[in-house]
């Protein structure tokens, strides 16, 4: 281990006092709204602090930086086109401002109220199985990224990272939203602290002018002894060399649903005082996307270089695979830059964004299976503390099952397919349904049915043709993208206009549109 | 190429200003974040059921 007692006071301070206020937030749950949403009571500095702890999670760093190692400072394209999308989202309002509005606590709820119970049911099962398997790689990569930040015994991995998951357990299971707030206001706090003082030292150490002519050699192969160590164009995302037109448009396209759709961000839309303060909260926050993918890059940009200038990758990361060698690469460096103390700030940021992720994950989930999956289910009203012990029991149960799914078993297969697959199924049929909901009068409920169909069956056939072509035939994930959200789009639309148009009286009332 | 200066000039803007807005957040968000902590629990604590009573004792 490379820690000091500095650095391990750093960590012990910081958690101890996160746990405290996490569990401090207990005594003001009374009920499932103040457990699933605080009560409807966020204002708007804490709302920004939640929604950018929550989705800048240690996976999230991982992947940012790897993408700077592949594609140079091109690989943070996809942190502007979320920022532009989170920006113009909160500016007009689209999907987020009709939602607030219908007071619903999850996505799902608002299908009720247009397209019935049974849409309602099936949309909700969607989400979890998207959100929950999308979650199952978050503690192993994570973990792997403090073994490579420590160099802590790669068999301490399943232990750190199941007491770590007991702590965040203990607190969201007490405190729900309260606690998540709270906790993710901390943590927020700490993990600025640990990216921007982390992005000061990469710079410094390099300076800037040697750090860009070192990438462009990189890429233009003049590297002594190791040659061409970067494939992408390093500043260009739309040079052939790099992502390209098709996948940055498709990108966009894909930011806009997630901004929408994705449950973990919506929640804070809802959990928002008013509509004004959602709107408020997503035009602030945006900027934070960029450097969400932009300085994790660089640092990713920075391990290419060293690791170009020092001979290659460290001789432990040079057997594996390509995708895992340049996933690992940013941390061993950190682990060779960074000096005493700083590690400890930057392990205590890193499990900070660990614990900020997964607590608004495991909470978000829990409250869909709750509202949208038993709730509907259940025939007779249940009582405030029925209901409050089983959303909790749920939170447990989510995090058991990421122990196990996660963390101590491992997928046969490749896991990344399998997660890009119910990634698309639930952001394809999910948005479609949603800008159905709010902003098509026409839209019925065998639309919404078909929609939920072909989204699903989109995806799945892509998995399988890309099983049993020749990798030069494959489909690439931009075309998969287009054609799941456009086989989701035509099965509503198809569906709607070829079934008979809904009476008042067959579903709830309409959400006002 | 032109077009390689002026994406070598954005993404230096995009990283320089995301250092300096991450840097600002933390002292902003920071402080009025920590304020709208202390005005939400008293808001919940406005809101929670009033504790419940013991019975009158007889005596």
């Amino acid at each position: 281990m490379h820690l000091t007692y500095l650095d391990w006071g750093i960590i012990v301070v910081y958690l101890v006092g996160c746990m405290s206020a996490g569990i401090w937030m207990k005594r003001f749950v009374h009920g499932v709204e103040d457990f699933a949403i605080a009560g409807r009571a966020m204002d708007l500095n804490l709302g920004i602090a939640s929604l950018a702890a929550t989705e800048l999670g240690l996976v999230t760093v991982m992947y940012t930086a790897q993408l700077g190692y592949t594609h140079g400072f091109a690989g943070a394209t996809i942190g502007v086109l979320m920022a532009a999308a989170m920006y113009l989202v909160g500016a007009s309002g689209f999907v987020i401002g009709p939602l607030r509005r219908a007071g619903v606590m999850t996505i799902p709820e608002l299908f009720q109220k247009r397209f019935g119970t049974r849409v309602r049911w099936l949309a909700g099962l969607f989400v979890v199985l998207g959100g929950v398997l999308n979650m199952g790689i978050f503690l192993r990569l994570g973990g792997e990224f403090l073994v490579a930040v420590t160099g802590m015994n790669p068999k301490w991995l399943e232990w750190v990272m199941t007491l770590l998951l007991g702590m965040i357990l203990l607190y969201t299971v007490l405190g729900g939203m309260l606690s998540v707030l709270v906790t993710d206001w901390l943590q927020f706090i700490v993990k600025g602290a640990g990216i921007v003082v982390t992005s000061i030292l990469v710079i410094t150490s390099l300076g800037w002018t040697n750090l860009v002519k070192a990438l462009w050699i990189c890429f233009d192969g003049t590297a002594e002894s190791v040659g061409q160590t970067l494939k992408a164009h390093p500043f260009n995302p739309v040079h052939p060399t790099s992502f390209g037109w098709t996948y940055v448009l498709w990108q966009l396209v894909f930011q806009i649903a997630v901004v929408t759709t994705w449950q973990t961000t919506i929640a804070r839309v809802l959990s928002c005082r008013d509509e004004g303060t959602a709107r408020k909260m997503y035009r602030r926050t945006a900027f934070y996307f960029v450097g969400r993918f932009a300085l994790p890059g660089l640092w990713g940009v920075a391990a290419l270089i060293y690791w170009s200038q020092h001979g290659g990758l460290p001789a432990d990361l040079q057997g594996l695979p390509v995708n895992d060698a340049s996933l690992r690469a940013t941390p061993a460096y950190l682990g060779v830059l960074l000096p005493m103390g700083f590690i400890g700030l930057l392990l205590a940021a890193a499990l900070a964004a660990e614990m900020s992720t997964d607590s608004g994950y495991l909470l978000t989930w829990a409250t869909v299976i709750y509202n949208d999956l038993i709730a509907p289910c259940v025939k007779r009203p249940m009582a405030p503390k029925t209901k409050l012990f089983i959303t909790r029991a749920l939170v447990l149960a989510i995090g058991v099952f990421l122990l196990f799914y996660g963390l101590w078993y491992e997928m046969p297969g490749n896991a990344w397919d399998y997660l890009a697959v119910t990634g698309n199924i639930y952001l394809a049929s999910v948005f479609t349904l949603l800008v159905a909901a709010l902003y098509w009068k026409r839209a019925t409920r065998v639309g919404a049915a078909a929609a939920l169909v072909l989204g699903a069956i989109g995806p799945i056939t892509f998995l399988i043709v890309n099983k049993v072509v020749p990798v030069d035939k494959q489909i690439s994930p931009e075309m998969a993208g287009f054609s799941s959200f456009g086989l989701a789009f035509v099965g509503m639309l198809a569906g709607s206009l070829l079934s008979k148009p809904e009476t008042a009286d067959a579903t709830q009332p309409q959400v006002a549109v | 190429m032109i077009i390689d200066h002026l994406f070598l000039i954005f993404w230096t803007l995009m990283i320089f200003l995301s250092v300096a807005w991450y840097g600002f957040l933390l002292f902003y968000v920071g402080f009025k974040g920590g304020r709208e902590i202390l005005e939400l629990t008293r808001t919940l604590d406005s809101q929670s059921p009033p504790a419940e009573t013991p019975p009158e004792s007889k005596t």
